[in-house]
């Protein structure tokens, strides 16, 4: 189910709502736990036994890893951290496992069939169970927690079950850490000003989800299906900028939605993005985009490697790894490792050479920025490494199959976009943000987002009578 | 204590205006649209509208036999009610060609598969009726078909083929008389085909039921939208290309979809009598995006296409169908030619650009093979 849904912006979650009010407080996880289950179920009705079975198997391992038998011990400590070590490398076993069997066994398989020559392994086309990527993260940032005793108060069953499916962040971030809800999943109120608050938040977030990254979507359709390889430099341009509009406004979007249905169900789900699009450099960007993901990588990845503090050619090897990694995350395929080693190379260097130097002039550092930015997500957006190539050459002013998509288009995307781009355009800078938290309780911004509301809500229904406005032909 | 209790609660409640209005509104809402409310009323619009002349002889026909009686203007003309004040008088030997150059023949052989719309059967029934030299006829090839449980479409059982007619190769300013209207697919032919000379009327998400109505649709050569009736009035056009059908995919049904074609192109010929109609088939989706489960897929495109083709009469309404050139032998649009896997990208329109130049109709001389 999709929060951009009307099944369950007006089934599930008025549903939700007033039984998790209604209930006395000491059933909420319960009730939360189960109207998530349902949430996930569906839409993905086999693989919700997925779900419950990975949560069952965490949270066996993470109670293994403290288990003390009753009998006396000889060399007690020393078994006992075996144990911890062995039920630590079982989970992660079992959770990457699980992760790479339906995230990247075809595309490992593939290739090694491609170097092989012939079919040595079968490959699977298992479909990738949703969120995956996410709670795995999540269960592997438990595990790891509670080995290198981070958690104060481990969690019960009920309690991990919940905060692994919570549908506030169940699958598609953030990921959330266990020291940032137990406080909350221990013992919770809900007050008013929280459901007043988080709708609020909720209907900015679906306003930014459905009325900016869906709408200029069509624009990034639109030109890739003129075709990459002859693009007028400009519209090759202009594409990658509605693409990285697209990405940004979708996944923030969202993650505001979480946040908005996090303080409804009386958590405080932290936030993902702090106006990425306005960095000076990419490493800046990286702290600011995704933030619950780069902290994960780096508390999880690149400190336990060694972070920076082994000398600088091993910090360079983490670095690496940490983005190769990073890029493998967001999908199976080259052209994401291409992504993440993109990264890898221009922060190393800006590490080594002019990140000093380009956050220190501000102008230079945003013209650099946003000029590398639209770059990176076409990286990301085109699988075909064809395609991928012969946009670039398109961004680049390189045409070997003539220009098709010229002036003429592009004075027509410009004319039905103008406005969308404009609204995008403000909507990167803090301003809005700030304009939210400054005049969210006077009655011109709720009528304001009432109309958001409601818009997006005309806009989910439109589009799903016609599952294709947003590819309308 | 209670009174207290109670003020305290109305103040939270005061404290939290917008929630009330979304809840209110949500409730308010969830009465009057059954798009986001529990159904209390099922409106069956599709039903009631679907009543019409050419639904009755469609569905007398289904009932009755395979071989199908021409769709005609005339046949119409005499029992449809509601056009009739714009009709124009057609001309009588268009009337006598009618009765033997309009008849749709169907073939005998039965495509088992489905999913068979390849080229090689097409050719090979062309072949065998070549002596036969059926000029304006419009052949369907039928095949066994799907039970589909939709509102929107059903299996039509067999393939529309391009109508049978001695095509000639059109020279340099053929196109400059034409005009073409259709959704965003013609559009892609005016931005990559480059047929310079012709007017083109479209625009993302026009429909057939659009076409001529107020809103009016988009003249390419300016950008500004124009009201298609009164330049179809104005204007003098010797071929008239139309290619309309995806957007209709979720829309009503086939049978209002083709009652309102028949009545587009009626209106049209009324206004041109002169012109040659070509209906052109709408391009099948990739197999990545036909979806069985919803209406977006090539069964309902062929079902749409299938009530189009049977407005060809050979004569002056042909029925063009470019479907072979792209799609691969199961009937998809070849996915290395699409993004969206509904549209080509800009460099196959060349391919498109090719079969419209094969496919002159020379008004002059329709009866004499000039290749």
């Amino acid at each position: 189910m999709l929060f951009s849904s009307v099944g369950f912006l007006f089934r599930f979650l008025p549903i939700f709502m007033i039984v998790y009010l209604i209930v006395p407080a000491k059933y909420r996880n319960v009730i939360l736990l189960a109207g998530s289950l349902v949430f996930y179920g569906v839409g993905e009705p086999y693989f919700v036994l997925l779900l419950v079975l990975s949560v069952l198997v965490n949270f066996a391992l993470s109670r293994y890893m403290f288990w003390e038998p009753k009998s006396p011990q000889n060399n007690r400590k020393k078994k006992a951290a075996k144990r911890r070590k062995r039920a630590l490398f079982l989970a992660l076993i079992f959770d990457f496992g699980a992760l790479f069997v339906f995230k990247y066994w075809d595309f490992a398989v593939e290739n090694v069939n491609g170097l092989a020559g012939n079919r040595i392994l079968p490959v699977l086309s298992l479909a990738l169970p949703l969120g995956i990527s996410f709670y795995t993260f999540q269960m592997v940032s438990y595990l790891l927690d509670c080995y290198w005793g981070k958690v104060s108060k481990r969690a019960g069953l009920i309690e991990f079950a919940t905060y692994i499916c919570m549908f506030p962040q169940l699958i598609a971030g953030p990921i959330v850490r266990y020291g940032e809800v137990s406080e909350r999943m221990a013992e919770r109120r809900i007050r008013i000003r929280d459901l007043e608050n988080g709708l609020k938040l909720f209907a900015a977030g679906l306003g930014l989800k459905v009325l900016l990254a869906n709408q200029i979507g069509t624009l990034w359709n639109t030109i890739m299906t003129a075709g990459p390889g002859n693009l007028h430099v400009i519209v090759a341009w202009l594409g990658a900028l509605a693409y990285s509009f697209q990405i940004y406004f979708d996944f923030w979007g969202y993650s505001v939605m979480a946040m908005g249905l996090g303080k409804m169900l009386g958590f405080r789900i932290p936030r993902n993005f702090d106006d990425p699009y306005t960095s000076r450099s990419i490493a800046e960007f990286w702290r600011r985009w995704h933030i619950t993901l780069g902290s994960w990588f780096r508390e999880y990845v690149y400190i336990p490697l060694g972070g920076n503090r082994k000398g600088s050619a091993r910090t360079v090897f983490n670095l690496f790894v940490v983005w190769a990694l990073t890029g493998l995350w967001h999908g199976a395929d080259w052209n994401f490792l291409l992504w993440g080693l993109g990264f890898f190379l221009v922060i190393s260097l800006e590490k080594k050479t002019y990140g000093k130097w380009i956050e220190q002039s501000s102008v230079l550092g945003h013209i650099y920025t946003l000029l590398l930015i639209p770059v990176t997500w076409i990286i990301f957006a085109i699988t075909d490494i064809r395609q991928l190539g012969a946009y670039l050459a398109n961004m680049a002013g390189i045409h070997t199959g003539g220009v098709l998509v010229g002036t003429g288009q592009l004075v027509r995307y410009l004319k039905d976009y103008s406005f969308l781009l404009i609204a995008c355009v403000i909507f990167i800078t803090p301003f809005p943000k700030k304009w939210y938290h400054k005049w969210k309780d006077r009655w011109f911004m709720i009528l304001f987002l009432l109309l958001i509301f409601w818009w997006s809500v005309y806009e989910i229904v439109v589009g799903s009578n016609n599952p294709f406005l947003y590819f309308r032909f | 204590m209670s009174r207290q209790k109670i003020k305290n609660w109305l103040e939270n409640v005061y404290n939290c205006p917008y929630l009330i209005l979304v809840v209110v509104s949500s409730v308010v809402a969830m009465l009057c649209f059954d798009e986001i409310g529990i159904r209390l009323f099922d409106h069956n619009i599709s039903a009631e509208r679907t009543v019409s002349v050419v639904g009755d002889i469609v569905r007398a026909e289904e009932n009755q036999t395979l071989a199908e009686p021409p769709v005609t203007l005339e046949e119409v003309q005499n029992t449809e009610e509601t056009e009739t004040e714009n009709q124009e008088p057609v001309s009588e030997n268009l009337q006598e060609t009618n009765e033997n150059a309009g008849e749709r023949k169907e073939e005998t052989d039965i495509i088992q598969n489905t999913e068979e719309l390849n080229t090689d059967a097409q050719e090979a029934q062309t072949l065998q009726i070549q002596e036969e030299a059926q000029k304006g006829v419009t052949r369907f090839l039928p095949y066994e078909p799907l039970e589909i449980e939709s509102r929107y479409y059903s299996d039509a059982g067999k393939i529309a083929l391009t109508t049978e007619y001695p095509y000639t190769l059109a020279n340099d300013s053929y196109f400059n008389d034409a005009a073409f209207l259709g959704d965003s697919r013609t559009l892609g032919i005016y931005d990559y085909v480059g047929l310079d000379g012709a007017d083109f009327f479209c625009d993302n998400g026009m429909t057939i039921f659009k076409l001529l109505k107020d809103d009016g649709v988009t003249e390419q050569s300016t950008g500004q939208k124009v009201d298609l009736k009164q330049v179809l009035q104005e204007r003098h056009y010797g071929k008239i290309y139309m290619m309309l059908g995806m957007n209709e995919l979720g829309y009503g049904n086939t049978t209002m979809y083709m009652q309102e074609y028949l009545s587009v192109v009626q209106q049209i010929r009324a206004w041109q009598p002169d012109a040659i109609i070509f209906i052109m088939a709408n391009l099948h989706v990739s197999r990545e995006k036909n979806n069985m489960e919803t209406e977006f897929n090539n069964i309902n495109i062929n079902d749409k296409n299938v009530a189009c083709a049977r407005l060809a009469n050979g004569v002056d309404i042909f029925y063009l169908d470019s479907n072979p050139m792209f799609t691969d032998s199961e009937g998809f649009l070849q996915a290395e030619m699409t993004f969206d896997g509904v549209h080509l990208y800009a460099k196959h329109y060349d391919k498109w650009r090719q079969f419209l130049v094969e496919h002159a109709v020379e008004k002059e001389s329709p009866g004499e093979v000039t290749e």
